[in-house]
């Protein structure tokens, strides 16, 4: 007989593998087996984590995803707010991404989390074509740009952990979300914890990982290895040889320099979008959590030096908080190359988070990609190591779409750039395009991304994340050709959608209170469950 | 707005408090906070459930008089059309308060008593008098405060009755839809309950508890109240009915 898969074993304690491990052991009850009557047979997940290498703790923004993520791992959400230093994400304001010679100081626009108005049914891109000049696409859609621009949160006290008015993901502290993940991963869900270093594998005869020998604990045995061992990649990088695939040749970001950065002033506003300024090879990233901010400059060593790289970093910290904070900020090096494996999922062992890839964090797609990964894994289990080659084949395909399409969207923000310079330059050059991609932008100057453009059910960004892009980038979609016969009917229902969402937009800005009030409040009485 | 001052024989000697029930009187309210202590007696008159307050997302029980907004149905012409009127409504203008003693007594050890001076039913002529012509409390006065100390004993009470709720995963969201005579519908939004199949599920030990705090028979008389969401509509429909 096969024999059964009951022993997942997790390499790495770092968010990837503390998001993993709860994921997993939110699905399959640890102990539990249907098939043998003997309890040492039963299901066992069991994360080996090194006491000497500290995690990168960056990915300090989630998707809306990780609501359900968290929900399910059955964290109390008043507990995750007090314990990460979380605040509420709400989507990303890219300032100065267009080229400031062409709207000057409104070279803004917003990717909100919610989609626009009546999406399921009403495509309002075309009709917003003929109002383009009156108001932004975000803001004429739905309410959150709006909203999140006055500072304010996506809901009330009083409404219970996790629903929302408007629907939102985290920004957090990545160190502390680990450790809020690994206590209840210990205490609540059964995972086994060990803190070794790996000294070595064991490989079975068929070629698979028979256990990894650690120096203090012994050698560990797994049916199936989850490396989540950071960009090491320790099992399947190093000691299986898959092959990194760079995409440095479509997006050149390789090096970040992060820093903290405190408040003013403790109650001072928090923002609700990652702010992500363009910069002369680069982009910085702006995250407000409720106890500081982090502030980092990406940006590409081909087109940048790290002096020029870090005085830009400088300014910006200087202009919006201070040449004190400027001053005293400590600046983290972090380089990597963008890309990610040949495949992920090799004999018995699959890579997740920064072990798998690793693409600049633009639209924050390191942690999803974890949920989602995870969230796989965890739904699919194989039985038994028969089929576990199938479920590998599947998970790779998938994984490799995924990675496709995040570079094709995160590629979209910078070819519709009129930024002057040679990095934007390069970026806007045909052979640094996908061909994916510029199929699509072709096809979107004559239709808008709608429904259709998405080819699964489960597509990482549905169509309403590139009218946002497009459209907040001043993209020009030309009218239909041929005159439409439901065209009146729609445009009246357009019309109203529009007229509606101003009128929610207004009650929304009347009834909620700022992020910073909101996370107060959380702080003295929590949120409800129901 | 209100303007609370210290409650004292010298300075409200001659203060009297107007006791009718009127919309004048600030009466006009669609619900009021209550306390287990007062189960009893409100369940017998009115629906009794749990909602939120907007400003803290705290649980508290309240009693509820209307369908919407400032809508009191049991208030009439001739005042309030009930036997029993809840605490937190006859309470008012006083207010019970906390600040330091004068020989170093903690606040919280130290209530005092205060009365809202700008309150409709505070005057000079009319109603009930605080003190007799000897300075001493008038028994309206006494019950007053005697009051005032068990709200402060409810929200109290209230506060450990609703954990141990939440606690038990006893509380559930419901919406109430209501078809009047006039074919209208009423929704009554934000309010909470006792989930039945939960309590059903209760172990011993666990009931035995609640039991024990009291709490057993306050959960079975907020659903009993349910009831009295009957004679909400009984009297919304009787208020259409004349206004036709």
């Amino acid at each position: 007989m096969e024999k059964n898969i009951h022993r997942v074993v997790i390499l790495g304690g770092g968010s990837a593998g503390w998001l993993t491990a709860g994921i997993i052991a939110a699905e399959h009850a640890v102990g539990s087996n249907s098939g043998s009557s003997d309890p040492s047979d039963g299901f066992q997940l069991i994360l080996v984590e090194s006491p000497d290498i500290s995690t990168i703790g960056v990915g300090e923004g989630t998707w809306p995803s990780m609501r359900s993520t968290l929900q399910k791992m059955g964290i109390s959400e008043t507990e995750f707010f007090r314990e990460c230093s979380a605040s509420f994400k709400q989507g990303t304001l890219f300032k100065n991404w267009l080229g400031s010679d062409k709207q000057g100081s409104h070279d803004s626009y917003i990717h909100p989390f919610t989609v626009p108005q009546s999406y399921a049914d009403t495509n309002l891109a075309p009709h917003w074509q003929l109002i383009r000049d009156q108001v932004n696409f975000a803001d004429a859609v739905c309410p959150q740009s709006a909203l999140a621009e006055g500072y304010q949160a996506p809901k009330k006290i009083s409404t219970p952990e996790y629903a929302f008015q408007l629907n939102y993901g985290y920004h957090l502290d990545a160190g502390k979300f680990a450790e809020l993940l690994r206590a209840h991963c210990v205490d609540k869900l059964g995972v086994i914890h060990i803190k070794a270093n790996v000294e070595g594998i064991n490989s079975a005869a068929n070629g698979d990982i028979a256990s990894i020998v650690t120096d203090r604990a012994g050698t560990v045995e797994g049916d199936l290895f989850v490396d989540c061992s950071g960009s090491r990649s320790l099992l399947l990088g190093e000691h299986y040889q898959v092959p990194m695939r760079s995409k440095r040749q479509y997006l050149f970001n390789n090096t970040a320099l992060a820093a903290q950065v405190p408040y003013g002033a403790p109650e001072d506003p928090i923002q609700s979008f990652t702010l992500s300024t363009a910069q002369s090879a680069g982009w910085i990233w702006d995250i407000g959590l409720p106890s500081r901010r982090g502030i980092g400059h990406v940006y590409s060593d081909a087109h940048n030096t790290e002096d020029r790289a870090r005085e830009e970093l400088m300014a910006y910290i200087e202009a919006s908080a201070g040449k004190q904070a400027a001053d005293q900020a400590m600046v983290r090096k972090i380089q990597f190359e963008p890309g990610h494996r040949a495949e992920f999922w090799h004999k018995n062992c699959v890579a997740i988070g920064m072990s798998a890839g690793f693409i600049e964090p633009l639209e924050a797609s390191a942690l999803v990609l974890v949920e989602l990964s995870a969230a796989m894994i965890a739904e699919q289990l194989p039985a038994n190591r028969k089929t576990m080659d199938l479920v590998a084949k599947r998970f790779n395909d998938k994984f490799l779409y995924r990675w496709d399409r995040i570079i094709d969207f995160l590629k979209l923000h910078y070819i519709l750039s009129q930024r002057e310079g040679q990095y934007w330059q390069d970026h806007r050059d045909p052979a640094s395009i996908p061909d994916h991609l510029a199929e699509q932008v072709a096809l979107w100057r004559h239709q808008s991304p709608w429904h259709r453009d998405s080819a699964h059910v489960d597509e990482l960004f549905p169509s309403a994340s590139f009218q946002y892009v497009l459209y907040g980038m001043g993209f020009e979609t030309k009218g239909s050709t041929t005159a439409r016969r439901s065209e009146q009917q729609a445009y009246q229902r357009a019309g109203s959608l529009f007229q509606e969402n101003a009128k929610r937009t207004q009650q929304l800005q009347a009834s909620l209170p700022t992020n910073r009030e909101l996370i107060n409040k959380i702080y003295s009485y929590g949120m409800q469950k129901i | 707005m209100s303007n609370y001052v210290i409650l004292t024989k010298t300075a409200h000697r001659d203060t009297k408090v107007i006791l009718d029930r009127s919309e004048a009187y600030g009466d006009k309210v669609k619900i009021a906070l209550t306390f287990p202590q007062e189960f009893r007696n409100v369940q017998a008159c009115y629906p009794i459930f749990f909602i939120k307050d907007g400003d803290t997302g705290q649980f508290y029980p309240a009693a509820i008089f209307g369908f919407e907004d400032n809508e009191n149905l049991f208030l009439t012409d001739q005042g309030w059309d009930a036997t029993y009127i809840p605490m937190m409504i006859r309470r008012h203008p006083f207010l019970i308060g906390f600040q330091p003693g004068p020989n170093g007594e903690k606040a919280e050890d130290n209530p005092v008593v205060s009365i809202d001076m700008d309150n409709p039913r505070v005057n000079g002529e009319k109603g009930e008098a605080l003190f007799t012509e000897e300075g001493n409390q008038t028994p309206y006065l006494e019950g007053s405060i005697a009051g005032l100390e068990a709200i402060h004993a409810g929200h109290e009470q209230n506060k450990v009755f609703i954990e141990a709720l939440l606690a038990n995963d006893l509380l559930e969201p419901f919406t109430l839809e209501i078809t009047l005579n006039d074919g209208s519908n009423n929704q009554l939004l934000g309010f909470y309950t006792i989930n039945e199949e939960k309590l059903r599920d209760l172990d011993g030990d666990t009931l035995s508890r609640l039991s024990k705090a009291g709490y057993l028979q306050a959960i079975y008389m907020q659903i009993a109240s349910f009831a009295r969401v009957r004679t909400l509509i009984d009297k919304k429909n009787a208020l259409l009915l004349q206004s036709q």
